[in-house]
């Protein structure tokens, strides 16, 4: 046969390259390593995340971060461990000389082994996410589930599997599975080592979140909608190294022809475009006052605006009124202020509602952050009293005793100081009058036992700058505060002082007594026209 | 002519395995012999399109491997059986064949048919659905061969078929042998003289990276009339021809 009269390079009639793509891919599904992982990572998902979420408050938000984070912690060595060692099969199994000769071209025989494992690694996650979010449903009396978290993961599962298939592939040894998974773990965990501020390329890290160190708050995407902007950034980088790196495996000339390698070296070259822009997309990040990463040329300003919702509010002396998210806190918030609201209610100045707020976020120095309210605590015409719920939410450190306790020895005080009008600066009649209160609303005079952090309203409203919102980042504040709870409030009222036995003998006073001379003398008493004599 | 070689040399570093060999080859059976070194497998290799030669001019089923479109068609109508069969545990005899037949392109629809067509000629009919792993070395020979002919190739290439097989099993293998080489060209690289004897019309023997011998098995035989080293006649010609050649 002469080259003259060689038959053209043509395909076969019958050939169907999706069915045949497909057959492939079904070989691929059921002898892929990632099918006999899923046990391990299920198991993973259940330790690590999905008792960790559940022992959260039924809160969407708190839940999805949560899982975010501990979902891929627990799939990170599994899967790049898996698709390494998919990648390195054809050398370990001496296949090479057998499957380079096939007329189909490497890539998609690659292709095809990365998509099984990715499949399964996804099916795998996406299971662990629906009953994750099956039994949140169930528990969370507001709000809904949040997808932009779940599109990270399942970008992430999809570009480590990339990167580990291509480790395999270039590194085909027995050894490079176990090391490669070792190393992704590390370079996970580490990539959020180099965050400081709202402002760091950095956060392009699939396991962050939002705000760096500001921890889980329980108030992000609570009052205002969740803002998918350093989400959004994260799956187009995370996109786009998958395809960078699914595109350089056709890029050396075993693959394919110089057909292949043209169309791959644009596909590789448009994945790095789109990373790199991604992580210039997060450089220009910052906090936004709710507390979310708000990134300029992906925000949407319709995101800004406060969500609708009617608050949940409890029949106490004076209503208390929650987000319906934190529904199932009412009760132990109700049941914590209901000392105080009884010994305020009905005086002049009393609030006409305690409502819950939602917070202001500053960033401080560094990763510090700052958390307070708006405005003054009490505002409007009838006054409202403002809470800050969200600090004790932060985690599982909290049981309902807990909680009601909390609420009464940080907002309880504040509410009363926010009646008296109280600075600091007072009259010492003020000062006993506030101490008498929290007497007998079962506050100790000496302080708070110590252990339980009082975080919401301060005298100020405030958080002190300068500490982490994470409550476990800043012991030092946890205990201080409360220590300082009365000494704030009414720091001429200490123990031994005349102050503190006017307050003691005010707070023996039945109840009615002491409630009716608080509605006829408050105005003068706020006055500073009181003296301690004159108390009864 | 399905095989032109014309000056055909690979060499690997310094040391040249195959040291520019002519040979053509049509339709039939076509044994490579000789001793280890000798190049037989590198030159398989090239002729598989699984390395690509130093220089000389290699052209396969009408088409030059040297570019991608050609070498591609090349290899939808090639089968190959390696020397070094490596497999994967996890298969199954019908899924590791029906693999291969997916990455030579077959058509789908043909695929199931021509993959048990394929088992039942290498007689594993009854072991379709066992996993490769249960299988001894003799019969994982017989599914390579089965996945090389799964595409009822144009251009088939054995290295070493018979190796682990039973005497049995190789007297059915030699008959599946002369049934390919009656539509295709069959080149089987192998150490065993008898088997070249039995279902070989030509041969070639090589011998530190050259052909020093090529005709038929009776023109081989022929060689060692009368030369002492071998029990078989092909053995003495195989013995004679590589002594001639080295001297």
């Amino acid at each position: 046969m002469t080259a003259a009269s060689a038959p053209a390079v043509s395909r076969p009639a019958g050939r169907r390259p999706g069915l045949a793509a497909a057959r492939l891919l079904r070989l691929e599904l059921r002898h892929n390593a990632m099918l006999w992982m899923l046990p391990v990572v299920i198991v993973l998902f259940w330790l690590t995340t999905y008792r960790k979420a559940m022992a959260m408050p039924p809160l969407w938000n708190m839940r999805t971060a949560s899982m975010q984070t501990g979902a891929l912690i627990a799939f990170i060595c599994p899967v790049v461990g898996a698709a390494t060692w998919m990648g390195s099969r054809e050398s370990r199994r001496r296949t090479v000389d057998l499957v380079a000769i096939a007329a189909r071209p490497r890539w998609a025989r690659q292709l095809a082994t990365w998509a099984a494992t990715t499949g399964w690694a996804l099916l795998g996650y996406l299971g662990c996410v629906a009953v994750l979010y099956g039994v949140t449903a169930q528990q969370a009396t507001w709000g809904g589930p949040l997808w932009w978290p779940v599109a990270v993961v399942a970008a992430s599962l999809a570009a480590m599997s990339a990167a580990g298939f291509a480790a395999g592939t270039l590194f085909p040894s027995r050894f490079t599975a176990p090391l490669a998974a070792i190393a992704a773990f590390f370079v996970l965990a580490l990539s959020t080592q180099p965050i400081h501020g709202s402002h760091s390329y950095w956060q392009i890290s699939p396991i962050v979140t939002g705000p760096w160190d500001a921890g889980n708050r329980a108030d992000v995407a609570t009052f205002y909608p969740f803002l998918p902007d350093l989400a959004i950034a994260q799956v187009m980088f995370l996109t786009g190294l998958a395809v960078a790196v699914l595109g350089a495996l056709a890029l050396p000339a075993g693959p394919g022809g110089r057909w292949l390698r043209r169309p791959a070296a644009a596909i590789a070259t448009a994945g790095l475009l789109a990373a790199g822009t991604a992580v210039a997309l997060a450089g220009t990040g910052r906090m936004d006052a709710h507390g979310m990463i708000a990134i300029p040329a992906l925000h949407d300003a319709a995101s800004d605006r406060p969500l609708r919702y009617t608050p949940v509010c409890a029949r106490t002396a004076i209503p208390v009124c929650l987000n319906p998210a934190y529904a199932s806190y009412l009760p132990a918030t109700a049941a914590g202020l209901r000392p105080v609201l009884n010994e305020i209610a009905g005086l002049p100045g009393a609030p006409a509602r305690i409502s819950q707020a939602a917070p202001i976020y500053t960033q401080g120095p560094g990763s510090s952050i700052g958390v307070g309210l708006a405005g003054p605590a009490l505002s409007g015409v009838p006054p409202v009293y403002h809470l800050l719920l969200s600090g004790q939410l932060d985690g599982p450190a909290l049981t309902t005793h807990e909680l009601a306790a909390a609420m009464r020895a940080d907002a309880g005080p504040s509410i009363v100081a926010s009646v008296m009008h109280d600075s600091g600066g007072a009259s010492p009649a003020q000062h006993a009058v506030l101490a008498a209160l929290m007497m007998t609303a079962g506050l100790p005079p000496q302080g708070l036992s110590p252990g339980i952090m009082p975080i919401g309203n301060s005298a100020s409203g405030t958080l002190p700058r300068g500490c982490q919102a994470s409550g476990a980042r800043c012991p030092t504040v946890r205990s201080s505060r409360a220590a300082r709870a009365i000494s704030e409030l009414a720091p001429g009222a200490i123990p031994g002082s005349p102050a503190y036995a006017a307050a003691r003998r005010f707070a023996a006073l039945p109840a009615s007594a002491r409630h009716a001379w608080l509605v006829s003398h408050l105005a003068a008493l706020q006055a500073g026209r009181i003296t301690l004599a004159q108390l009864p | 002519m399905n095989v032109e070689i014309t000056g055909l040399t690979r060499r690997f570093g310094r040391t040249t395995a195959v040291a520019g060999v002519d040979l053509q080859a049509g339709p039939g059976v076509f044994g490579l012999l000789g001793p280890n070194g000798a190049g037989k497998t590198s030159l398989l290799r090239m002729m598989a399109t699984a390395v690509a030669p130093t220089s000389g001019r290699l052209r396969l089923l009408g088409h030059d491997p040297s570019s991608y479109g050609p070498r591609r068609e090349i290899r939808r109508r090639l089968g190959y059986l390696p020397q070094s069969l490596g497999y994967y545990p996890g298969f199954t005899v019908a899924e590791s064949v029906e693999y291969f037949a997916l990455l030579k392109e077959m058509p789908p629809a043909r695929i199931p048919g021509a993959v048990a067509a394929a088992i039942d000629r290498v007689e594993l009919g009854g072991k379709a659905k066992a996993k490769l792993r249960t299988l001894s070395g003799g019969m994982l020979r017989r599914v390579g061969v089965a996945q090389a002919i799964v595409n009822e190739p144009e251009l088939l290439l054995l290295d070493e078929p018979t190796a682990g097989l039973d005497p049995q099993q190789r007297v059915v293998f030699r008959a599946l042998l002369r049934d390919l080489g009656q539509r295709a060209t069959v080149v089987v690289s192998t150490h065993l003289v008898e088997d070249v004897g039995a279902a070989c019309a030509q041969v070639a023997l090589m011998d530190q990276g050259k052909i020093v011998f090529h005709g038929t098995p009776e023109e081989l035989a022929a060689r060692g009339e009368g030369y002492a080293t071998g029990d078989a006649p092909l053995e003495r010609g195989y013995s004679a021809v590589l002594t001639a050649a080295r001297s």
